[in-house]
């Protein structure tokens, strides 16, 4: 058993709305997965049941656990950043350390200070006083000091300016990501952690619309740019989504050989954010 | 800074080329160690794995060379193989469409020679062949 997080038929209703619709994946160590999905999808829930805060129907285990009912095992092993700040604002930051190391047995008080003495936040700051981009460096930098297996991050770089965001990246995989650690991740901003990622995983109205390595997409889906007779050659083959550009169209097609296309004009792959509006509005259509 | 992707090829494939020009180029020598797989990552937020297939793409080419515990480092000789190699790719791969083009377009082949031959470029590439 190398997965790290194992879903099998997972279903979480808030009264009659089914937020997780029976949704199974696995997750293996040493991975980044992306987990993308339109608001209201069922992404938070389904972090939210990862990490024990809500229960649910179907089983899951996460390193092993029970999240809901071994929660507190759990917690030692992983991580989350949440979209919302949840540092509290009153706290100094030394002071917040010494609570951390108080109460987490895998937290790290010489790491977390050599993290930030490469940073601007100052040890007797407020957390009020930080800036947005600074706390989510401080969250950040708490988290890398926890010796924990697994990351998760739910919106992690909202409402930051593109050098803390550029960075907050930069830091995940200079400081924390190693092979033995795996991180969820979960963005609307999806160029920006494309090339990042190992997985994706798309969610729409609580289930799960795609689920793949990024390095078999290229084999699994591919866009035709065409026009005229060629287009209609290439509607055929049943298309999953069409669109136009610069009076151009754009058909992707998942599961079709690009042999089968190539002769019918431009090929390439598509890129995750292409792909998302594809399966998302083309399973609408 | 970012490098812009090409969407055409994979970025493993594109890192490699990368390292490639930058051998050809001089900046990297035959013993010069190649930037940490995680440095590389971070700058460029690529998955690691894919920094990683970008640099064995190098070593099963025999131009990289992994060190137990020390990382990667240009193989001896890398860049004497590596011009060779990109000779032989550019006689068989490029030099065909750029004498199509030339062809379509009807340059004057005279005048594009006339061009390109200045002295000191010609005087290099004559070293450089002695070198084989």
């Amino acid at each position: 058993m190398t997965s790290l997080v194992s879903a099998r038929n997972v279903t979480k209703n808030y009264g009659s709305v089914k937020a997780v619709d029976n949704v199974s994946f696995e997750i293996e160590k040493g991975r980044i997965m992306g987990l993308i999905g339109p608001n209201g999808a069922g992404k938070t829930t389904l972090l939210k049941a990862l990490l024990g805060l809500t229960d649910c129907q179907g089983s899951l285990s996460v390193l092993g656990l029970d999240p809901f009912r071994q929660r507190k095992e759990l917690m030692q092993n992983i991580c989350f950043i949440a979209d919302v700040a949840v540092l509290p604002r009153w706290i100094r930051v030394n002071q917040l350390l010494d609570f951390l190391q108080t109460i987490h047995p895998r937290f790290s008080r010489s790491r977390v200070d050599e993290l930030l003495a490469r940073t601007k936040i100052r040890p007797k700051a407020k957390v009020r006083e930080l800036s947005k981009g600074m706390v989510t460096q401080l969250h950040l930098s708490i988290i890398t000091a926890i010796d924990a297996k697994l990351l998760v991050l739910d919106e992690p770089t909202i409402g930051l300016d593109i050098i803390f965001r550029k960075e907050f990246y930069a830091n995940l995989l200079n400081d924390y990501f190693d092979e033995e650690r795996t991180i969820i991740i979960t963005t609307h901003q999806v160029e920006e952690i494309e090339n990042l990622l190992s997985d994706v995983m798309f969610i729409n109205d609580g289930r799960i619309v795609l689920d793949a390595s990024m390095e078999d997409l290229p084999g699994q889906f591919v866009e035709l740019m065409t026009s005229g007779e060629n287009a209609d050659t290439a509607r055929h083959l049943n298309p999953i989504y069409e669109r136009d550009v610069f009076g151009q169209k754009v058909l992707t097609f998942e599961g079709v050989g690009r042999d089968k296309l190539s002769g019918l004009g431009e090929l390439r792959t598509p890129d995750l954010a292409d792909l998302f509006v594809a399966k998302i509005k083309g399973a609408g259509a | 800074m970012d490098p812009k992707w090409n969407e055409d090829l994979p970025i493993y494939r594109q890192l490699r080329d990368r390292v490639v020009a930058m051998m050809l180029e001089g900046v990297l020598n035959d013993g010069d160690a190649l930037p940490s797989v995680r440095n590389v990552a971070a700058e460029y937020r690529l998955n690691p794995l894919t920094v990683l297939k970008g640099y064995q793409e190098l070593v099963d080419e025999g131009l990289v060379e992994k060190k137990r515990g020390r990382g990667m480092f240009v193989t001896e000789g890398a860049r004497k193989q590596l011009l060779k190699d990109e000779r032989r790719r550019f006689i068989d791969k490029e030099w065909p469409l750029v004498v199509a083009t030339i062809k379509r377009l009807r340059l004057n082949v005279d005048e594009l020679l006339k061009e390109i031959g200045e002295p000191k470029s010609s005087a290099g590439s004559k070293e450089e062949l002695q070198g084989d």
